[in-house]
């Protein structure tokens, strides 16, 4: 249980929010996409990371199983998650990927959600980089102690 | 921690500590601001700073008599790490207030701050003392 624990901590979040934003430009990048790699494939589909709380586990009060440091949870993303929601489908006859109606399936993104989750996870990341400098400063001010 | 010296340097090592992982705890709630379910959780500081002003009676008794001490323990503390009781949910179950964060962030950072000046300045005092008014503060 040092400060440094809370460092580890916050880089964990600017981890997560730095592959959010990842899977987000992802999305956005792909908002138009009708086929992937293999034949057959069917439209992009969004994606969205699956985030979860869990331990520091390189401080070394882990080891000892302190119960105060299991209350401090880094974060981390587990999975990547398709969503599934339907396709849009777009009345384009001479698109090659249209269907027998003249139907294309277009990805289900969202441009304005991603936007607004763009939004969040910079701010999010920002919150991180604050609690991270903070950390440090206070780390800095202690070392001053008895100089 | 019994210094031998001053009692308040004890109390302000134990207000060093709790601040430390109040920031700990903090930093904990940001990084989660995002994760469903998550509840955000509080570090009862001026709990746990009572509770260690109470063992040690030096601080808050008045000394009548040269070596009538009370006992002089500031104790390891017992801190309580809870789940914050007022936060409110959002949809996807997670009660970090972000904005509520930063504020505790900044206010625990200028308090650790605080405690970490004055005890420098305390230890400068004794350094002043031992150096019999010679030294440096």
């Amino acid at each position: 249980m040092d400060l440094f624990s809370s460092m580890r901590v916050s880089a964990s979040g600017l981890d997560v929010q730095t592959k959010r934003m990842n899977t987000i430009s992802s999305n956005i990048a792909n908002a138009e996409t009708t086929r992937g790699a293999g034949p057959g494939s069917g439209p992009y589909r969004r994606k969205d990371p699956v985030i979860a709380a869990e331990v520091d586990r390189e401080s070394f009060g882990a080891v000892l199983q302190n119960r105060l440091d299991q209350d401090v949870q880094g974060v981390s993303v587990v999975d990547i998650a398709e969503d599934e929601r339907a396709p849009r489908m777009v009345y384009n006859p001479h698109h090659p990927d249209a269907n027998a109606e003249g139907y294309v399936a277009m990805p289900n993104v969202n441009p304005v959600e991603e936007m607004a989750n763009m939004i969040s996870a910079q701010r999010s990341y920002e919150a991180n980089v604050t609690a991270l400098n903070a950390a440090k400063s206070m780390a800095q001010k202690a070392l001053e102690i008895g100089r | 921690m019994e210094t031998g010296f001053d009692p308040i340097i004890g109390a302000l090592n134990t207000s060093l500590n709790v601040r430390q992982l109040n920031q700990n705890v903090i930093s904990s709630n940001i990084a989660n601001a995002d994760t469903p379910g998550y509840r955000a959780k509080v570090v009862d500081f001026e709990a746990a700073l009572r509770e260690v002003l109470r063992s040690d009676q030096s601080i808050a008794q008045v000394e009548t008599q040269p070596g009538h001490r009370a006992k002089h323990a500031t104790d390891p503390v017992h801190i309580q790490i809870n789940e914050d009781q007022n936060a409110v949910a959002s949809l996807d179950g997670n009660t970090v207030d972000r904005a509520g964060e930063m504020v505790k962030l900044a206010q625990n950072q200028l308090l650790y701050d605080a405690s970490a000046e004055m005890l420098k300045r305390k230890l400068g005092m004794l350094k002043y003392a031992i150096a019999e008014g010679g030294g440096n503060r």
